[in-house]
């Protein structure tokens, strides 16, 4: 199972800056996602794309949560030499991320 | 000032949009305002050089097309037109504006031109003042090493002008660098009679809201949305309006029997799209959280937005610097079957040599293979299987021009010096990259001017 199979995404830019939505599809996929969406695991799973820190917001008001990505762009939309500037796939990308099926979840 | 519920609607999201969803909206919204959002970060660069170059010109050329569609409908319902269009040169979009109101037959409308955004000329009398437009993103303490490559420097100004320019019975509002979510917190409070004050933070917090999720127009009601399978008809795109009640809770709706889709999922993408700390998003007219907003769906097309708030606006505004930051060429060559990612492979070093051999030192340079790896980088499996094709990218950027075009001929080798079956791509033209500088200035620095005259009257002005 991946991020995907739980939520819907949406990315977007600001400077060098991305931020990727997940929207949990229901209470128990936000609960299950509160778990995954770490930092951590999500830096290992991006790779070389995020060369900064991560930030979590979790916002159990939506069941949503904003992800917040530094140096994530290549330096930006203006200068940056991705074919995907502004970022659009950075949520997709994400959302490839596979959770840790068979481990014990409190 | 009213107390009944205030119609805002979203004419363009961004610079190129579609105009006929707003004249959808003028027609059969029943909408008080229609905000339509032009700018995007590197934007103001873009019309500042066109500026430097014809002084009459700077601001978005979609405003007359834009005006002439829209207006007839505008004049006949009501309905009062918002923008941050004028860009770097307000004044010249008011003439602009001007002219087709003229044409049309409304010699009296009335339009509003802010500016004041502009600080293009003011960096170096405000650096020597002592203040060091620190970089927001890299933490960099100073200007300075960017200070000789300045193309552009626009403040992001909040609601202020364009409630005075309402106040000033203004038909059509132009500014420049107005914050996006300024287009439409602005018509809500002059329409509530909220000001900047402790009473208000939390409508205003409300009103910004609103205007964040409508500001970028389709976005929020089926474009660019996971629910993409579900927005029926998005070549005729509704564009989104909110009737706001004078509590500061508002509906998100669209023009019934338009294309798109608004549900709650496409209203809380939009939602938090582009915004950082949801609790803290700082924007010039309140410090926005979003912490207690809920969103319901409260019928086909509708979705209720209830617990926003806000709390005392910033002393300090956004301001986006664009500075000259080198040159890129680039390239692309479609690699045939078989063995096309050993090709690309063996095409990058072709080129990275070739590009040593020549004496070219490049500050960055990219290899994609599309189809494969460009999106997703490291994070992309392996394909698993030997594709048909590799469409290859090359990217590189250089500090001069001459270098850029150097390097664009050397992107050419794939197909002449590489593997037999390389089908040529042409190199595009070396674009120039203005890089940007995130930065703050004091409030206190950005005095804003209003003027509203009469479509005639700017007429009379100009000849």
């Amino acid at each position: 199972m991946r991020v995907h199979d739980l939520s819907y995404v949406r990315s977007g830019d600001k400077g060098d800056i991305a931020n990727v939505v997940v929207l949990a599809r229901d209470a128990d996929a936000y609960s299950r996602l509160a778990q995954e969406l770490l930092p951590e695991a999500i830096a290992a799973h991006m790779g070389e794309l995020v060369q900064g820190p991560i930030t979590v917001y979790p916002m159990p008001n939506l069941e949503a949560f904003q992800i917040v990505m530094y140096g994530a762009l290549g330096g930006g939309a203006t200068r940056t030499l991705r074919f995907d500037a502004t970022g659009k796939s950075m949520c997709t990308i994400l959302s490839r991320m596979p959770l840790r099926e068979g481990e014990a979840l409190q | 000032m009213t107390d009944a519920p205030c119609r805002i609607g979203a004419g363009s999201g961004f610079w190129g949009d579609m105009i006929d969803p707003a004249v959808e909206l003028a027609n059969e919204g029943r909408i008080d305002y229609l905000c339509f959002d032009l700018l995007a970060e590197l934007t103001m660069s873009i019309l500042q050089r066109r500026k430097i170059r014809n002084p009459g010109a700077g601001y978005i050329t979609d405003l007359a097309p834009m005006i002439r569609q829209v207006l007839p409908a505008a004049t006949r319902n009501g309905v009062k037109i918002i923008t941050n269009g004028g860009g770097a040169n307000p004044p010249a979009g008011a003439h602009a504006i001007a002219e087709v109101a003229l044409e049309l037959g409304h010699p009296e409308l009335r339009i509003g031109v802010i500016e004041g955004d502009d600080l293009t000329d003011r960096i170096q009398g405000i650096r020597r003042d002592g203040w060091r437009f620190a970089n927001l993103e890299t933490g960099e303490q100073d200007i300075d090493r960017i200070a000789d490559r300045v193309v552009a420097a626009h403040a992001y100004t909040g609601s202020d002008g364009i409630i005075a320019a309402l106040g000033d019975a203004a038909d059509v509002v132009l500014g420049g660098r107005l914050a996006d979510s300024a287009l439409y917190c602005g018509p809500l409070m002059h329409h509530f009679g909220w000001t900047f004050t402790a009473h208000d933070w939390e409508r205003i917090g409300a009103a910004l809201t609103i205007g964040h999720v409508l500001e970028c127009a389709g976005l929020c009601s089926g474009g660019m949305s996971s629910q993409w399978r579900h927005a029926k008809d998005v070549w005729r795109l509704g564009f989104p309006l909110a009737e706001v009640a004078a509590d500061g809770t508002a509906t998100i709706e669209k023009v019934k029997g338009s294309g798109g889709l608004i549900n709650r999922w496409t209203v809380k993408e939009h939602l938090l799209y582009e915004v950082h700390d949801p609790h803290s998003y700082l924007l010039p007219d309140a410090i926005v959280d979003l912490g207690g907003v809920r969103v319901t769906e409260v019928g086909p097309d509708q979705v209720r937005l209830i617990g926003m708030t806000g709390r005392e606006r910033p002393d300090t505004l956004k301001v986006q610097i664009g500075y000259q930051d080198g040159f890129i060429a680039e390239s692309r060559a479609l690699i045939s079957w078989p063995d096309a990612l050993e090709k690309a492979d063996w095409c990058e070093e072709l080129v990275r040599r070739r590009l040593e051999y020549i004496g070219v030192t490049p500050l960055e340079q990219r290899y994609d293979r599309v189809g494969v790896n460009a999106l997703a980088g490291s994070a992309a499996p392996d394909p698993g299987y030997e594709p048909n094709e590799v469409d290859f990218r090359m990217v590189v950027k250089t500090r001069t021009k001459a270098e850029a075009e150097v390097a664009r001929r050397a992107l050419l080798l794939p197909a002449t010096a590489g593997p037999v079956g390389t089908a040529f791509g042409a190199p595009s033209p070396v674009r120039e990259v203005i890089a940007l500088w995130p930065t703050l200035v004091p409030r206190s620095l950005i005095d804003e001017a209003v003027t509203v005259s009469s479509a005639r009257e700017l007429q009379h002005a100009r000849t």
